[in-house]
């Protein structure tokens, strides 16, 4: 590597966090691992709550009555957002590590963005509606 | 300019990346139609009913397919956070426990994750 800082340590850890003079790459690569966070936080939430269908409608629906809420709908939304850009941006990933499309990958990387934040309204909408 | 880590440079064995790959691809297909089925068919404002749900497990397709989700689901969350911990610089002593204490989660909530499926097809 190039640049002696970039040399994983602990003591340098949350570079990778630092928005500061970045290439898109770097963006792209920063917004994956924090909706990987996210989601992986929502991930293990949703498996346990969901133990509560082992036992029956009652704790079901009383935790439906507790999550019917804006506080709870907004949190479903940025759960959708992080869902869509990690996705997509993991499908640029897949298709750039077999080769497809490494020389248009910002093009992409902006392309997939755009869906994702289209994606996040259209949800945002339905959920305002609903 | 900042550099983005590449495999190369993250120790990340090449094999764990191509399963993050091949789960993550895998990932996006059953997404799509969990989500849809859970949050556009459904009775209740878009959420289904204690009962829709029991009713929609009895299909052996849809446990199956959950099932190959959460298969998929786990390991690619945790290889994504061992890479995060890669980041550390951590010692092979280290990684390596980290690896072991990650593969004990992953199997432990697999476990769970099919006992739960199991649970629910029962109730119907």
């Amino acid at each position: 590597m190039s640049n002696p800082q970039n040399k994983p340590s602990a003591s340098n850890w949350f570079r990778w966090f630092d928005p500061r003079r970045r290439d898109v790459g770097t963006y792209a690569f920063i917004l994956n691992r924090i909706t990987a966070l996210g989601l992986t936080l929502y991930l293990f939430l949703h498996l346990i709550v969901l133990g509560q269908l082992a036992k029956g409608p009652e704790g079901y629906d009383s935790f439906l009555k507790l999550i019917d809420n804006p506080l709870f709908l907004f949190g479903e939304l940025l759960v959708i957002a992080a869902v869509l850009i990690h996705g997509l941006n993991g499908i640029r990933i897949a298709l750039t590590s077999f080769g497809i499309g490494v020389s248009t990958q910002k093009q992409l990387f902006y392309a997939t963005m755009v869906v994702a934040i289209l994606g996040s309204l259209v949800f945002a909408v339905r959920m305002m509606i609903g | 300019m900042a550099e983005i880590t590449s495999k190369q440079s993250s120790n990340e064995a090449g094999w764990l990346w191509l399963l993050k790959i091949v789960t993550g691809l895998l990932i996006v297909v059953i997404l799509v139609i969990h989500l849809i089925v859970n949050h556009m068919l459904g009775t209740e404002g878009g959420l289904l009913t204690y009962a829709d749900v029991i009713a929609y497990y009895q299909n052996p397709i849809i446990p199956i397919m959950e099932a190959i989700f959460l298969i998929c689901v786990i390991p690619h969350c945790l290889i994504g956070l061992r890479g995060i911990f890669i980041d550390l610089n951590p010692s092979p002593k280290t990684l390596n426990g980290i690896s072991w204490l990650l593969t004990g989660l992953g199997a432990a909530f697999i476990v769970y994750g099919i006992w739960l499926l199991l649970a629910i097809v029962a109730q119907g």
